[in-house]
């Protein structure tokens, strides 16, 4: 038994050095978004039942898109070749389309759901929170 | 007017493929990039627990049994996990509600050691597969069931096993995040004995911060998130079960039977810390006092005449002072899984998901799933944000 618990406790520090600060650091300004659009759009208990479901899964599809083209940069660009290039062209190109895409249809939802006036006070909310965010790094870096 | 239906069919024969094809072309790029999202809410989660209760000496002069056990204390250790099936997802047309369906397969492996000092050293398994199957309707409700079966077994000795079957069924209802009522029904073994219960909960306090939940007979929690990483809680719950038990040191001794049925259980009283060490992985510390320390032997062949009712027959029983417990465990949680920020529906879904716990052990793995919203912003890089801001934005 007491070597069981060994291993476990070896298997969970290697899972906990190996895990990616990065993604808890993400998790954690999502949640700082979330708690700060929640704040500014102040919706009825009925809105919220119905808004956040539809606005998780555009976030989910947005982080999506944004990550698998990240993944593709980490490779590098020092070295690609013409084919490579092109390729990589093309997905970021694809991408931005499939953005603007997820964009407009969520944009129609949250639309028919909140309401128009709501729905703008949304997009100013997120653009506030990202000068929180530049304000932020800002700070620490001076 | 035959001309004018035609040309009226026509239209709408167009009207119906410009639909179509606007629905494939308003997802075409997103489809073309084949990009995988997380088909389920849930994530695996493992959860390896420790419980101890400490040794106290059967004071009962009387009882020939209780002078040759001689003292009574517990070890024991659980591995437990959960992990999706299955998740339907039906978005209400054109009501903006989400309605989502959840099967779980859960699992449990429990191994029991019963301190007797007076007796052999016997290890008892308790292991089963159940199901699980939680429906969210989008609005205020929610409904659980859960099916866990399960074999006991004294795997220190050549004895035959038990099969049992715990099972419960739970209306959840949430008339705004921070009330919640509950009512259902459970088969538990947790208090001793085969117990049909009503099922009775009711929480004051939204799920990510402070709140009261008393869930009867499960559990009593006053949950204080302290940080987005602890969470405290002061709790009340009881701690049992019913095992087969080897009759090798004969005791019982009217008849020849192999096994008979080792039943306890205990109120442990104590404080609990939940550590979110990281999104992958969480541990807990709890420590407190058992009180209603309960032992109690019954003979499967004096019971036989009551197989779906609570055994009444014992040859055994007692009930002994307040001692010490300590509990600990690991959580683990792999793959990814769909969002769910502020919906309360699914707060309440994964909080179903863990007071019910795993098997029929009444041990949760806390609620590693629900996001505590962080007060402070530190420790913000550029990297970890690169979802939400574009870089010409600086």
């Amino acid at each position: 038994m007491k070597r069981f618990f060994k291993i476990v406790v070896f298997v969970c520090m290697f899972l906990y050095s190996g895990h990616s600060f990065a993604q808890g650091s993400r998790d954690k300004v999502a949640e700082l978004r979330v708690s700060f659009i929640s704040k500014k759009l102040e919706m009825t208990n009925s809105e919220s039942e119905k808004f956040w479901p539809v606005y998780n899964e555009y976030n989910d599809k947005i982080k999506a898109i944004k990550r698998n083209l990240r993944q593709s940069y980490k490779k590098g660009v020092d070295n690609l070749s013409d084919g490579e290039a092109e390729e990589l062209y093309q997905l970021d190109i694809k991408s931005k389309k499939a953005e603007a895409e997820i964009h407009e249809q969520y944009a129609e939802k949250i639309k028919a759901i909140i309401g128009a006036k709501k729905t703008v006070k949304l997009r100013v909310a997120e653009e506030e929170f990202k000068i929180e965010i530049i304000k932020n790094i800002k700070d620490k870096s001076d | 007017m035959k001309t004018k239906n035609k040309i009226g069919k026509v239209l709408i024969f167009i009207g119906t493929i410009f639909l179509f094809n606007t629905e494939i072309k308003s997802q075409a790029n997103f489809d073309s990039l084949k990009i995988k999202l997380p088909k389920h809410y849930f994530n695996t989660v493992i959860n390896l627990d420790s419980y101890r209760k400490a040794k106290q000496d059967f004071t009962d002069t009387t009882d020939f049994l209780a002078k040759r056990l001689k003292s009574y204390g517990i070890k024991q250790f659980s591995a437990s996990f959960y992990t999706p099936l299955f998740t339907d997802i039906t978005e209400g047309k054109g009501k903006g509600i989400t309605k989502s369906t959840h099967v779980l397969l859960t699992g449990n492996f429990l191994l029991l050691q019963p301190k007797f000092s007076g007796i052999s050293q016997h290890t008892l398994l308790k292991t089963g597969i159940g199901i699980r199957c939680i429906f969210n309707s989008g609005k205020k409700g929610v409904w659980f069931v859960d099916a866990s079966p399960f074999i006991t077994k004294d795997i220190t000795y050549v004895s035959k096993g038990y099969f049992r079957a715990a099972s419960t069924i739970v209306y959840s209802h949430n008339p705004n995040e921070k009330f919640n009522w509950r009512i259902g029904i459970t088969k538990s073994f947790m208090w001793g004995n085969k117990n049909y219960w009503p099922f009775l909960g009711i929480r004051i306090g939204k799920l990510d911060k402070v709140n009261l939940s008393i869930q009867f007979p499960r559990s009593i929690n006053f949950n204080i998130p302290v940080g987005p990483k602890l969470t405290m809680s002061l709790y009340t719950k009881p701690q049992g079960g019913m095992y087969n038990f080897s009759n090798r040191d004969s005791l019982y001794y009217i008849s020849n039977d192999a096994t008979f049925s080792y039943t306890r259980y205990e109120l442990n009283t104590g404080f609990r810390a939940d550590v979110r060490v990281s999104n992958r992985f969480n541990f807990y510390v709890a420590t407190g006092f058992c009180s209603k320390n309960n032992v109690t032997f019954y003979s499967e062949t004096a019971n036989k005449s009551r197989p779906r009712l609570p055994y009444k027959k014992y040859f055994f029983s007692e009930n002994l002072g307040p001692t010490l417990f300590f509990n600990a465990g690991l959580v683990f949680k792999f793959g990814k899984s769909r969002s769910f920020y502020n919906e309360k529906n699914m707060y309440d879904v994964m909080d179903l998901n863990n007071t019910i716990g795993v098997g029929d052990n009444n041990q949760s793995a806390g609620n590693p799933q629900i996001p505590i919203t962080p007060k402070v912003k530190k420790n913000l890089n550029l990297s970890s944000i690169q979802d939400l801001i574009d870089y010409n934005e600086f």
